[in-house]
């Protein structure tokens, strides 16, 4: 029995200044076992797999690793690479400015009789790697060059370079992946089970979990919950244990009747990413997006925003004819729009909440250019209110704030401007379930509230479950529009076969 | 109201609070240790010595807030030196015309940056490093490498002349920075600035025009250069080729010692007042303990350093 066991966490306790972390963690892994780690952020499952990896260091406790029979207790991140440790973090971690085959033989590159670098065997090498995990790339590109998605199947695939695998974290390793490589990620994990590595996952995605985990621990604000067998729960259990309190359907939220037409856009055409959509978004109607990665949903919309240009198509809101020029234009037209990547574009990181709740809308509460700070004020802690942002006051950074209260503060900046159409693209990426769940009863209230939305999402089970209506994309067409009886009536695997049509 | 003063003014205030303790600590060194610090002439001295790179610094941060940076300030504040004195000694204008068209000059410098950095794409760093070299080569040649003398008498007595104690100069310093301080903390303009401080992107998506952003800046950051340069031709009663040289550094050194950050949305007036007024000091603080002038040199870039590892320090800590 001890001989299966490999990981053993005991009584693991980690404190930052004012935050206790961990506390009393306690955990033990066999050979072949897929863990699941599930808890809301900030519930302690970064800073515990820091510790198990010896980036961090417990204060209380300790973690040991079986290798081949010895148990050893690794004290930093190199100990714990030798003793076979391996962790696929959540930001893609990679040198970009390398090719994908320096990347692999980061620290280990090999070298001829000449002492010069091998190109020749590390390419070779490289491309097995490539073709195992079906990526289809030139082991020489560099990683800046390709799309998210192969990047982060690049930090996946690096582990199998590695000779001593013994325990493997997966850090929401699918949030970046197209729908269709997702397989291959789990052909890798069963792969790796098989060899006896035992494996953490950890995922905000509860089906993915119940798909592939063989047992789940949940934390809860830095303390252990309980572990169970996956065959055990359900969804639903999984988040009231997660969450603490009873949770039902994740989806489900009141859909109305709609309204008149807020937007049409007929015939959009830009270059080759994307030609000739139309469709129609009403009051009250949530629309959804569903598509693979790059299928040019979002950049419809970066298009219909006025941040990208279009080379044709006609664009009417409240049917009168627009044209936009620029995000000002679409703005002042009752347009918000949530990016995909609110670190990016969304939010200024080193600005505190006030100001980035207020940055969208300064113009409405100056005179003449001079900012009344009263309402800048009440304003930011009316929507904190409303939506409910935790921070502990409204002057906090918003880099220092989770990545649900992060897009909270997104939300607000657009209502403040009191758009009647809302673009949300990947509202719930990096976001806990606990905050999906709120940001799902906001769009609940903004669409009662007779409000257009427009919901891109790459998660199946999301964008089925709250659209009225979706549309499906692939390569920039639209290859299939469903209503909610449709949507109810079909399966992942159909959507996702529509949206792999080759148009 | 009292809810303001938490989160991140609290920290700004910390900034400018250690600075000011580090001031008045200088100050009382200086004022016991040595016979000539706390004379009246020594302290106006120092202040119309704050006065001109304390403008320009203001300059600077304007620039600095918004991610971008200005090499040229120095050079643009030489030229506007150059125009005003050349205006009054060889082109027979008076003095306010002279002063105008050193002013209109200097705008015109700060335009033809904005115009590099946005419409051509220049990193402001090579941008302005560029704009400086043709500036004070066009100085140059314009005054034929040669001292400007001969200016309107009243004009040259203009920054010997105090108000109530206090020099004409810092008194004009002072509105700047009340200006400043009034953009930033009170209008769109100004929280714009920090916005694009924190990202193009982000400020292209809510919709702020970058290129009219930019224009401004580096438009008013020519003017108050301008305004620098006019202050100095009073003070050297003479236009010297090599005016304004080197308060580029200065400038931006007060303006990251007054904790703004080279990566921008982050800065105020008053840190950067201060931090002018702490590299003055120390220069001055030095010069009167017979320190070698070398030496002191190497106290500006000690200072910038340190300002700058505290400022790392309490990004971490945050």
């Amino acid at each position: 029995m001890g001989e299966d066991i490999i990981l053993k966490v005991e009584n693991v306790s980690k404190s930052y200044p004012g935050v206790k972390a961990l506390q009393n963690i306690s955990l033990t892994i066999k050979k072949g076992e897929v863990r699941a780690l599930l808890g809301e952020n900030g519930a302690g499952k970064s800073t515990l797999i820091k510790c198990i990896m010896g980036v961090e260091k417990s204060e209380e406790g300790t973690i040991s690793i079986n290798c081949e029979g010895t148990w050893k207790t690794p004290q930093t991140a190199a100990e714990s690479k030798e003793c076979g440790m391996h962790a696929n973090y959540q930001h893609v971690n990679i040198a970009k400015e390398l090719s994908i085959a320096e990347n692999y033989y980061l620290g280990r590159i090999p070298t001829t009789k000449f002492r010069t670098v091998d190109w020749d065997l590390m390419n070779k090498e490289s491309r097995k790697i490539i073709d195992k995990f079906e990526m289809g790339v030139d082991p020489r590109s560099k990683i800046s060059r390709l799309p998210v998605a192969l990047q982060e199947m690049v930090t996946i695939s690096k582990i199998s370079v590695n000779e001593d695998i013994r325990l493997v974290i997966f850090d929401e390793p699918t949030a970046l992946l197209e729908n269709d490589k997702v397989e291959i990620l789990y052909r890798y994990i069963r792969e790796l089970k098989s060899q006896g590595v035992c494996i953490i996952y950890i995922s905000h995605r509860l089906e993915e979990l119940m798909k592939i985990c063989d047992t789940v621990t949940i934390l809860k604000d830095g303390e252990y919950v309980d572990t169970k067998n996956i065959s055990e729960v359900n969804k639903d259990m999984l988040v009231s244990l997660m969450v603490g309190r009873e949770v039902s359907d994740l989806y489900n939220i009141r859909h109305i009747d709609y309204g008149e037409e807020l937007l049409r856009v007929e015939n959009l055409t830009s270059g080759k990413k994307f030609s000739d959509i139309s469709f129609k978004l009403h009051a009250g109607k949530i629309l959804g997006f569903a598509g693979l990665v790059g299928s040019g949903r979002s950049e419809i919309m970066r298009a219909i925003f006025g941040v990208d240009s279009l080379d044709s198509g006609d664009i009417y809101i409240r049917n009168e004819k627009v044209v936009i020029k620029n995000p000002q234009d679409a703005i002042r037209k009752g347009v918000g729009f949530l990016t995909e990547d609110r670190r990016k574009d969304g939010l200024a990181l080193s600005l505190s909440v006030k100001m980035n709740a207020n940055m969208y809308s300064y113009d409405l509460i100056s005179k003449a250019g001079f900012i009344s700070l009263a309402k800048e004020t009440s304003r930011a802690e009316e929507y904190k209110t409303k939506i409910g942002i935790k921070t502990p006051d409204i002057e906090q950074y918003v880099e220092n704030l989770s990545g649900g209260n992060q897009q909270k503060v997104v939300i607000a900046k657009l209502l403040c401007r009191n758009p009647d159409i809302l673009i949300f693209d990947e509202p719930t990426v990096g976001v806990d379930v606990g905050a999906k769940q709120e940001i799902y009863k906001i769009i609940e209230m903004l669409a009662g509230q007779g409000k257009g939305i427009i919901l891109i999402s790459s998660y199946l089970p999301e964008v089925m479950g709250l659209s009225d209506e979706m549309v499906v994309m692939a390569e920039g067409r639209i290859s299939g529009v469903l209503n909610k009886q449709e949507i109810e009536a079909t399966t992942e695997e159909d959507v996702l076969r529509l949206a792999s049509a080759s148009v | 109201m009292k809810k303001e003063r938490s989160g991140k003014l609290n920290i700004l205030k910390r900034t400018e609070f250690s600075l000011i303790l580090i001031i008045v600590a200088i100050f009382l060194i200086a004022a016991f240790g040595t016979n000539n610090f706390f004379t009246s002439y020594n302290l106006t001295n120092i202040m119309k010595q704050c006065s001109i790179i304390g403008v320009i610094s203001i300059s600077a941060t304007l620039i600095i807030i918004t991610g971008g940076i200005d090499l040229s300030c120095g050079a643009i504040c030489g030229m506007s030196t150059l125009i005003v004195a050349m205006g009054q000694a060889k082109w027979g204008m008076s003095v306010p015309a002279a002063i105008t068209v050193a002013l209109a000059a200097a705008i015109v410098c700060g335009i033809y940056n904005a115009v590099i950095i946005n419409e051509f794409k220049v990193p402001p760093f090579i941008a302005t490093l560029g704009s400086m070299t043709i500036l004070r080569g066009l100085i140059k040649v314009i005054s034929n490498a040669s001292t400007i003398a001969g200016l309107n008498k009243a004009f040259g007595e203009f920054a010997s002349e105090s108000v109530l104690f206090i020099p004409k100069l810092a008194v004009i310093w002072l509105i700047v920075v009340l200006v400043g301080f009034f953009i930033l903390r009170f209008t769109t303009f100004g929280r714009n600035l920090y916005v694009l401080g924190s990202g193009q992107e982000v400020a292209r998506l809510c919709g702020i025009s970058i290129r009219k952003v930019t224009y401004m800046t580096y438009g008013i950051a020519g003017f108050l250069c301008g305004i620098a340069g006019v202050m100095l031709a009073s003070r050297i009663n003479s236009a010297v080729p090599t005016a304004g040289s080197g308060y580029e550094m200065n400038a931006i050194a007060a303006t990251v010692i007054g904790g703004a950050s080279l990566s921008g949305a982050k800065g105020s007036v008053w840190g950067t007042a201060l931090g002018t007024i702490l590299m003055t000091l120390i220069d001055n603080a030095g010069i009167q303990f017979g320190i070698n002038s070398f030496v002191m040199e190497i106290s500006t870039g000690v200072l910038i350093t340190i300002a700058v590892i505290i400022d790392q320090l309490k990004n971490k800590k945050a």
